[in-house]
């Protein structure tokens, strides 16, 4: 083997074992798939070129660094597991790195943080009502409407009464499956690959 | 209306590069129609076929996306290179999705270029 063939095979599982240390949360079998997939193009690449050192490096330029292109392969992952899941947790995350590659993705994370964000909050006052029931409900009074307990109440009207725990769980609810089935929509209705 | 050559020139290469990339998962579905090819076998199809020269960091994480959500099946086979290849074809739902996504195309395509012929008589 010539002096250049080695600097060669060094690179690539140089650049292997980077992939291999950033590839994270994959089965091993999934794991080596993919490292025996980036490996046979690697050589096949460099054996197709007749320069072989220009090459190699073009390889690896196209490639990307093994961390990019772990990164890619990590979000397009979560992506297709976030496309069927109702799982908020991983939603958001989802939309988190989606948010990172571009406009829409920003969209879908804010739609996802305003969304589960006001089903949170809207949860959070059913649970302070019973300790609170005079003070949290939903008021109207001074030009304004306060869902939660007002600074000031007087003056105000609290709309709901009784029906202020029913009602908001049913908003809480509705709000959270609303965001959840819009944020599926969006990533399984992306236009563009999540790739840059 | 943005002058011939002036800064909207960064804006259309993007725009066109957008355009291609949104064509990308059509366009590998519509390369395994035929046979089955390996990554290194479907860039250059791609960009002999179609001039669209993406970069392999982009093609190996869609393509494993698009396995993963069951338009594509792989395997791989011994190869005389002396190492396997991993080879990729369409799976029963893939073909219906390259289907429905060469239907839409073509007719996003044809009212498009009406709409464009205008354009391109005033340019020739």
């Amino acid at each position: 083997m010539t002096d250049l063939a080695q600097a060669t095979d060094l690179r690539i599982e140089n650049y292997l074992r980077r992939l291999d240390a950033s590839l994270r949360g994959m089965q091993p079998a999934e794991k080596q798939d993919i490292l025996c997939e980036i490996r046979a193009h690697m050589v096949d690449s460099v054996a197709a070129a007749p320069e072989h050192e220009m090459s190699i490096d073009r390889v690896l330029r196209l490639l990307g660094t093994p961390e990019e292109l772990a990164q890619r392969y990590n979000t397009e992952r979560m992506l297709t597991r976030a496309s069927r899941s109702f799982s908020p947790w991983l939603l958001l995350q989802t939309t988190w790195r989606w948010a990172k590659l571009g406009m829409k993705g920003t969209l879908a994370f804010f739609l996802a943080l305003v969304g589960y964000g006001t089903a949170l909050a809207f949860t959070g006052v059913v649970l302070l009502k019973p300790f609170r029931s005079a003070n949290v409900g939903m008021w109207w009074g001074h030009d304004n409407f306060i869902i939660g307990a007002p600074a000031h109440p007087e003056g105000m009207h609290e709309l709901l009464g009784q029906s202020f725990v029913p009602v908001m769980v049913v908003f809480a609810f509705a709000l959270a499956v609303g965001t959840t089935q819009a944020l599926r929509w969006l990533i399984r209705n992306r236009t563009l690959p999540m790739s840059p | 209306m943005y002058p011939p050559n002036g800064n909207n020139g960064d804006r259309g290469q993007h725009w066109e590069a957008q355009l291609r990339k949104g064509c990308l998962e059509m366009a590998i579905l519509a390369s395994l129609w035929q046979s089955k090819l390996y990554g290194l076998e479907l860039l250059r199809a791609l960009s002999e076929e179609s001039q669209l020269n993406i970069a392999e960091g982009t093609l190996y994480p869609i393509l494993s996306r698009l396995k993963a959500e069951g338009l594509l099946e792989s395997e791989w086979v011994e190869a005389e290179a002396g190492h396997p290849r991993k080879y990729y074809w369409l799976t029963v739902a893939g073909r219906r999705r390259a289907s429905e996504m060469a239907g839409a195309w073509n007719q996003f395509a044809g009212n498009l270029s009406a709409l464009v012929q205008p354009i391109l008589r005033n340019r020739s």
